[in-house]
């Protein structure tokens, strides 16, 4: 039983992992309808500079700030010169943020080699509780909590701001909303900047769950746009419930059907989209 | 058939046939490889350019056709076989697959797709007993048409090529035919063609699944041309290779995709020869020629024909104008 | 027999009530025009009969075939057709082209794969005969983006029709012509034969008199009135909420 339970648990802080992935995937497309296929990258992008400050002695928390920094300013340059052109345009978008991921993707093999690394899991976090006779990580706990804090804090923005308002106002009528001296290149940048940082955040939490090797970025790409297919486009409460699912459905695949667990996750969304076909809390895409 | 596509077609076979005659055996190889490669990128071109499709995870098929081969060449050795089931086992999974992700908007298609591709290729890394896993499988099947095992690399060129152009021919037929122009009628405007009586949900399955098991076949040829597949051939960035080859082709047209794939591949080969850093490369070639437009070059093509043959234009405009005066008075 | 019989249907958006309990009919061979004011609910009711939305409530049969249910192209092959209040054509495609796809909705060989759909004799002949009947031959190779507004309008009306259909379902045919396009515009509709009935929106009230035989009223999403011209034209209650103080109701 009780191994069941650390299974659950492991799942779920995988979720939790997922979920702030997604998070920034499904606000920048339910949100500014742009469909960023680099966001992998990003990931990917975290997790590798964070590697890089830490292996130079500096303290995970800090390489994390900067790491979160780094990303959320390669966001501010990617849509400052690139993206904002071709908002409105889905295929564009798709092929540009292809084309982004593949040369970021590539930087990173050329700067950091191929080998496969791991982020030390920070001194504070490190060792684990014991759940009568398993132990469980720490660390794995922190990812969860974490996770929880996030939702909070988009629940706060969402409901007790006026931003969520002024960017959907900005994506449907750009001009009036600047006509009423709203700042909405500004609004729109931020918003990629913040996608863009929470990515990288989630690449350097990620780092000593799941590693970093050639690839990951295409691989969480993937999850992360199950999550947000199956949770509902623009979602994120339905971001949250579809990664949890997924995550625990993954870790519980794992165990049973090793080979498969990816196929069952495949199978899940076909069965989500076939019940509901815009997701689980999604609304009718414009 | 209309004259373009006659012309076309003699012109293919023409250079099907003269080129061996002046390639080295470096080039053949090449020339070979870009006709399976044309056949992959036409596909592609199919959803993309008549059907209005983008799809991100197309080298899923193009895995299956090929693992297809390489699997059950150990077992079965007709070759008529092995095509057939790889036409047909890819054309079905399009086909149910298509059902469930065609219901959603194409915001979803698209990345559903994707999804799609990364699960064959996570299937095929993850069942190593079957498929050799990371390391990939050589494949032992043999071309035999019937007449004799073919393995020189000549006669394989000319298989390739020879498919090259059934496979254009019939995508031809296809697009001139009442089912062809109706899927077109549905790309330009989905709604009306609703409005005027069709079962768009149909056409949408029938262009997809006619894609997936072209798809499914150039994988196939590709496992006799290469003679070992790896996973790597489901992969994301390969979907992403042959997109670029139909974008610079020119998306909306039947040829462009091949001609597409060609510049891709020799690209590809002239620059990696001197860098590993090719996928960077392909990638800053892609953001350029979103953000310069994505014209492709059939549609510079069509830009000097039109130059070349605007005499005939103004003429026709003339009678236009006088037909309208001889009604006026 | 009605040929299509619409009782108390209702659909709300939301909050917002859009039919409320909506019923009329169109009998063969009639011209029935619905008027009311923007916001009415005209163009929702045309939705609702063709089935781009499910009603909520209610129910609607074509010559006693109930049709709530039934997906929207299925209608064209039942015989009911219906044209667009905002042109919804195919733009980049020829004249002839926009014919063909309308013609081949309903040919037998419309999942043909293998023959070219430009070789078949007949619809080269149907298109020719379309294309002659209304004037449009000169135009055949033109885009259609490239047509005059009025052009484009019809044509609109000569798609729904290459269906020949039993019902045709007309949304405000005359929206954005000039004076002498709407007037060639009434004059095609009246020209069209009694063989297929007619349901038409209508804002332009010459319009509505030179053609209808019935006049269904229609305002914030409900029947006010139904009835021959002559009634319709002397209720007060009508002219009130119609053309509210000043306007007159003039035929």
């Amino acid at each position: 039983m009780s191994i069941f339970f650390v299974q659950l648990l492991t799942g779920i802080a995988y979720g939790m992992l997922y979920f702030m992935i997604a998070a920034g995937l499904t606000i920048i497309l339910g949100v500014m309808n742009v469909v960023n296929l680099a966001h992998g990258t990003l990931f990917m992008l975290g997790a590798y500079i964070a590697f890089s400050f830490i292996s130079n002695e500096l303290n995970f928390w800090l390489a994390l700030l900067l790491s979160v920094f780094c990303t959320a300013i390669c966001g501010v340059i990617l849509e400052k010169l690139l993206i904002k052109y071709v908002y409105g345009k889905e295929l564009e978008q798709v092929l540009l943020t292809f084309g982004l991921s593949f040369i970021l993707a590539d930087t990173v093999e050329w700067l950091w080699g191929t080998e496969m690394k791991t982020l030390p899991v920070p001194g504070l976090l490190d060792g684990s509780i014991s759940f009568g006779d398993t132990a469980f990580p720490i660390y794995r706990l922190f990812v969860v909590l974490f996770g929880c804090l996030l939702a909070l804090l988009l629940w706060y923005l969402e409901a007790r701001t006026r931003i969520g308002a002024i960017i959907r106002a900005g994506v449907d009528d750009r001009e009036m909303v600047g006509a009423l001296g709203i700042p909405v290149g500004f609004v729109f940048t931020g918003v990629f900047a913040f996608g863009a940082g929470l990515a990288g955040l989630s690449g350097v939490l990620g780092g000593p769950l799941i590693g970093m090797y050639t690839g990951m970025d295409s691989e969480i790409l993937v999850t992360s746009l199950i999550v947000v297919v199956i949770g509902g486009l623009g979602s994120w409460k339905g971001s949250l419930i579809g990664a949890v699912l997924i995550g625990i459905i993954e870790t519980l695949g794992k165990v049973w059907f090793p080979s498969l667990s990816m196929l069952i996750v495949f199978l899940l969304m076909m069965v989500v989209l076939i019940i509901r076909p815009n997701g689980l809390l999604g609304r009718e895409v414009a | 058939m209309n004259k373009k596509a006659i012309y076309t077609t003699l012109l293919l076979i023409f250079i099907v046939i003269a080129m061996p005659l002046i390639l080295s055996d470096f080039g053949m190889n090449l020339v070979t490889e870009i006709f399976i490669m044309a056949i992959f990128a036409m596909s592609l071109g199919l959803i993309m350019g008549f059907a209005g499709m983008v799809s991100l995870g197309h080298a899923g098929f193009f895995g299956i056709g090929a693992y297809l081969v390489a699997i059950l060449g150990q077992h079965i050795g007709n070759t008529y076989l092995l095509l057939f089931f790889s036409i047909v086992v890819s054309g079905i999974i399009a086909l149910i697959t298509g059902a469930v992700f065609f219901r959603t908007s194409k915001f979803y298609f698209l990345m559903i797709t994707l999804a799609f591709g990364q699960l064959v290729y996570a299937l095929f890394w993850q069942m190593k007993s079957l498929t050799g896993g990371a390391d990939g499988m050589s494949v032992s099947a043999i071309l035999n048409f019937g007449l004799g095992d073919l393995f020189s690399p000549l006669s394989i060129y000319y298989v390739m090529g020879v498919a090259f152009i059934i496979a254009y021919l019939l995508l031809r037929l296809f697009v001139e035919s009442p089912a062809g122009k109706i899927t077109k009628g549905i790309m330009e405007n989905e709604s009306r063609m609703q409005a005027l009586g069709f079962n768009v949900q149909i056409y949408k399955l029938m262009v997809y699944t006619l894609s997936g098991s072209m798809a499914g076949l150039s994988g196939a040829l590709y496992s006799y041309f290469n003679l070992y597949v790896s996973p790597d051939l489901s992969g994301w960035l390969f979907s992403g290779q042959v997109m670029m080859m139909v974008i610079i082709g020119g998306v909306g047209t039947l040829f462009g995709p091949a001609i597409g794939a060609g510049v891709f591949i020799f690209l590809q080969n002239f620059i990696s020869s001197y860098t590993e850093r090719w996928p960077m490369i392909m990638g800053v070639l892609l953001v350029i020629l979103v953000m310069a437009g994505k014209g492709g070059i059939i549609h510079w093509l069509q830009h000097i024909q039109k130059a070349v043959f605007s005499r005939k234009k103004i003429t026709d405009d003339k009678n236009y104008q006088l037909k309208e005066e001889e009604a006026a008075s | 027999m009605s040929l299509l019989r619409v009782e108390k249907i209702c659909k709300s958006f939301k909050t917002l009530q859009v039919l409320n309990n909506v019923s009329l009919d169109a009998q063969p061979g009639e011209r029935h025009v619905i008027i009311g004011p923007n916001g009415a609910g005209k163009t929702s009711l045309f939705n609702a009969i063709t089935n781009q939305f499910p009603i909520d409530s209610g129910k609607i049969y074509l010559e006693d075939r109930e049709i709530n249910k039934l997906s929207s192209h299925h209608l064209v092959h039942l015989g009911m057709s219906r044209t667009f209040q905002k042109n919804n054509l195919f733009g980049d495609l020829t004249t002839e082209e926009n014919i063909h796809l309308a013609l081949v909705a309903k040919k037998r060989y419309r999942f043909n794969v293998f023959s070219p759909l430009v070789k078949r004799s007949d619809i080269r002949q149907e298109t020719e005969e379309i294309l002659q009947q209304w004037n449009l031959s000169d135009r055949r190779q033109m885009k259609v983006k490239n047509l005059s507004y009025g052009e484009q309008r019809l044509l609109e009306v000569l798609l729904a029709l290459a269906s020949k259909p039993k019902i045709l379902l007309l949304d405000e045919p005359t929206s954005g012509m000039s004076p002498a396009e709407t007037q060639k515009t009434s004059e095609m509709i009246q020209k069209l034969p009694r063989s297929i009935s007619l349901l038409v929106i209508e804002h332009d009230m010459e319009v509505v008199f030179a053609i209808a035989d019935r006049i269904t009223v229609l305002h914030h999403g409900e029947v006010i009135l139904s009835g021959p011209p002559e009634k319709v034209r002397n209720n007060e209650m009508v002219k009130e909420i119609y053309f509210g103080g000043g306007a007159k109701l003039h035929a």
